[in-house]
């Protein structure tokens, strides 16, 4: 009988260790999502589940390195400006899409004219509505001629992704994306996941992982549990306080700054002193660690990363004074008054938490605050309101561009979509640089902006949040700057 | 009979149309698609082209109509959200859902009629005390914090089941017991009180001094007669579960069904898809409840379809 067990035990360990080695091979890695892709056509929505899939199937035009400089990728160098409105690009030679189709000027063309046709109606249409057309001058050359000067061109064609002219006139085309990139598409189980193999045939270097899962979880105790499982060996958005259960977690400073809008026209933040003063009040070191344990970091005055175009690196976060700020307030003669202070709840990180902690400073510095938090299409209607601006709106600015433009343009220029200011030196500023095509000026154009709006103190600038992803033992991969989810970066042991 | 088949289609039609007239004002009157669709920093031009080719910027009472026209023919039109017909989305999710459900309430009966039973011949007893606290214990515990728990122990800690999807009958047994258990606690107590009122007539008594076998007495003419109100609560269940209360199950297990469904489309609001879920919701309850009234029949000769 003994003997029996003994063999059954041995029997059973044999098939842990050949289970274990399998695992061990790296077969295929499984990514766990937030949210399911709606559709696998790379044009039309605004999506990030769709992104993260199809930002493995497609290439760009020009890429990111993981800090966030620009490079080229299907362009063989960067584009250049050969007349103020008109940007020359020049395509690698050689590029098949995985159906056989050639990648080749005329792909490009198609892929732009394809995305800012009114008719096709894509949601990315911000990111490429500066371009009027663009026009193939050789086989692998191509001009995209812009409304006026764009010196953000480059970051736009960091967003283009190219389709294949002929495949993507195929209804099917949303279910069965074909691109250049190198991972090729196998299947799709609607709600349940998708499923992408190595492209062998990649014209970059060849991935090493060779087969991709994904799988579509909105509850993040439900990722996290499937992480620890060992059913998933990459999942996004793990929450601050679970980087200590999960085998591993890498971090990056990410493309979201939480920021508070104040009204510099109107109400009790009209006066200068006042918005230093809401500045001063907020102890920024103890958001960052009280509520996202350290997972964030300070924002440095201004609405960029330091990875962005435009940062600029002389302007220094607001220090945390208490009595700075008492002082400012008694001295401006509004101690006791109230000032609103408009949040949602649900839609972002902690943000909830975010507003309520900012609240319970200012109250310290001597204010009454009235704290409204709104469900998400209330909220955004407060937020767009141009005639009866809040006292302060609490927003969190995301920007995938990694250019100013995009966030200065609606939140710092007088008239944006969540400007609260009429400030229009500023204005000027940020309009003059969007259409200065050289670097250096643009670069101290932003520099300018960001001191002004500093000076004028016309937002609490609170953090730059970090995305944290939870990852098996077996994967490598030191996060990106853009979030992107690039599974050529991963290796697996 | 036919009669009766035709009133209640006519009532029910009625039902389907003031939901669906419901739905469609009440969604296009507190939502805005386009504010939430659009990345925040889009300028308010982008915003009116965009909302303009969706159709919604039209008088509302020209949608209704176009909107109604559409109904006939079932056609809702493509969700917003996810650019595909809103009624192919409810075809692939609902049949989910119903698998959920049908697991899950099916285990409910088929466990809670014996247990009730075993409870209310001794009340009072050890089995009806268990009973009793572990029903009021199932109907304690919240959902979602039942399903953690259960992808906790057996997921993680033994590594027996997966966590969450579908696709192999192992992944259907945590979610559908967590789906379940609630359910189960309820339709014990009732089969429980409605046997010990059985259990306590005098046809009963009378059947027992007959010298009729035991499980006659009770499996056939007592449960049969008590067996009104625990149908009643059974379909109560199904429908619940079928119009939306299956989504907290389904966020726990990422389960890919009709309540999950509905409630990202309402955070997105897609408008097209909402009605198109909602319209299918009502339908079901219209469905299942003539259903019951058919059951009830069965059950009941007494009764009269009126």
């Amino acid at each position: 009988m003994n003997k029996w067990r003994g063999l059954f035990l041995a029997a059973v360990w044999i098939g842990i260790f050949l289970t274990g080695s399998a695992w061990a091979a790296c077969e295929k890695v499984t990514i766990a999502l937030g949210s399911e892709p709606t559709t696998l056509d790379p044009q039309i929505r605004e999506d990030g589940g769709e992104r993260a899939v199809n930002d493995n199937i497609y290439d760009t035009v020009l890429a990111r390195t993981p800090e966030g400089d620009l490079i080229p990728h299907l362009a063989a160098q960067m584009p250049e400006l050969v007349a103020p409105d008109t940007w020359q690009v020049t395509l690698r030679p050689g590029i098949f899409f995985h159906n056989g189709e050639p990648m080749d000027a005329d792909a490009v063309v198609y892929s732009i004219h394809r995305v800012i046709d009114p008719d096709f109606n894509s949601e990315q249409i911000s990111f490429f509505s500066t371009i009027k057309q663009a026009r193939a001058t050789g086989e692998l050359t191509l001009h995209v001629i812009t409304n006026g000067p764009d010196p953000i061109l480059p970051s736009r064609l960091y967003w283009l992704k190219v389709v294949p002219p002929v495949h993507s006139k195929d209804p099917k085309f949303a279910e069965k994306p074909v691109g250049t990139g190198p991972y090729r598409f196998v299947a799709w189980q609607r709600g349940q996941h998708i499923d992408l193999e190595r492209n062998e045939d990649y014209w970059g270097a060849s991935p090493q992982i060779p087969s991709v899962r994904y799988r579509f979880i909105e509850e993040s105790g439900t990722r996290l549990a499937g992480l620890m499982a060992g059913e998933f060996d990459l999942i996004t958005n793990l929450l601050p306080e679970f980087t200590s259960h999960v085998p591993r977690s890498v971090n990056v400073l990410g493309l979201e700054h939480p920021i508070i809008i104040l009204n510099a026209d109107s109400g009790i933040t009209q006066d200068l002193q006042v918005r230093k003063a809401l500045n001063y009040a907020v102890n920024k070191m103890a958001l960052a660690n009280g509520l996202f344990e350290g997972y964030a970091q300070v924002a440095q005055g201004q609405l960029l990363s330091p990875s962005f175009f435009g940062y600029n690196d002389g302007v220094k976060a607001y220090p945390y004074d208490p009595d700075q700020a008492k002082k400012l307030i008694e001295e401006a003669g509004v101690k006791g008054q109230t000032i609103e202070l408009i949040g949602t709840s649900g839609r972002w990180l902690k943000d909830r938490d975010m507003v309520e902690a900012v609240a319970g400073y200012w109250e310290q510095a001597g204010l009454k605050v009235d704290v409204r938090i709104f469900e998400f299409n209330e909220y955004l209607n407060r937020l767009f309101d141009r005639k009866t601006r809040a006292d302060a709106i609490f927003v969190v600015s995301s920007n995938e561009l990694l250019d100013a433009d995009k966030s200065f343009s609606a939140y710092y220029k007088a008239g944006g979509v969540g400007a609260s200011n009429t400030d229009q030196t500023l204005a000027s500023l940020i309009d003059t640089a969007r259409s200065e095509t050289d670097e250096q000026k643009r670069e101290n154009l932003y520099h300018q902006a960001v001191q002004r709006a500093y000076d004028q103190a016309y937002f609490v600038w609170l953090l730059n949040i970090e995305d944290i992803y939870g990852m098996s033992q077996r994967l490598e991969w030191p996060g990106r700057v853009d979030a992107r989810l690039l599974i050529q970066e991963m290796t697996c042991r | 009979m036919g009669r009766f088949i035709y009133r209640r289609l006519v009532h029910g039609l009625i039902v389907i149309l003031g939901v669906t007239v419901i739905v469609f004002v009440v969604t296009r009157m507190v939502g805005d698609p386009v504010q939430v669709m659009l990345p925040l920093e889009s300028t308010p031009e982008q915003r009116a082209a965009f909302e303009q080719k969706l159709g919604l910027d039209r008088p509302i009472h020209i949608q209704f109509v176009e909107f109604m026209g559409n109904l006939v023919r079932l056609d809702f039109g493509e969700s917003l959200w996810q650019k595909r017909p809103a009624m192919d989305i409810v075809f692939e999710k609902l049949p989910m859902t119903i698998l959920l459900t049908a697991v899950g309430i099916g285990f409910a009966c088929v466990m809670a009629i014996p247990l009730g039973i075993i409870a209310a011949l001794r009340p009072g007893g050890w089995v009806d005390r268990v009973t009793v606290f572990g029903s009021l214990l199932g109907l304690s515990v919240p959902q979602f914090w039942l399903g953690l728990l259960f992808i906790v122990v057996f997921a993680v800690q033994f590594k027996i089941l997966p966590t969450s999807g579908t696709g192999t009958p192992s992944h259907i047994l945590l979610p559908a017991l967590t789906m379940g258990l609630p359910t189960l606690a309820r339709l014990v107590m009732l089969v429980r009180s409605s046997m010990i009122d059985e259990l306590n007539r005098q046809y009963v008594k009378t059947s027992f001094a007959k010298g009729l076998p035991f499980l006659r007495v009770v499996g056939l003419h007592a449960l049969r007669n008590a067996g009104l109100p625990i149908m009643t609560l059974v379909g109560w269940e199904v429908i619940r579960s079928l119009a939306g209360y299956s989504v907290v199950v389904e966020t726990v297990f990422a389960w890919p069904g009709i309540g999950l469904t509905a409630i990202q489309a309402i955070e997105r609001e897609d408008l097209i898809l909402i009605q198109a879920i909602v319209f299918t919701a009502a339908v079901c309850v219209v469905l299942i409840n003539i259903a019951m009234d058919f059951l009830y029949k069965l059950i009941d000769p007494r009764l009269k379809l009126t």
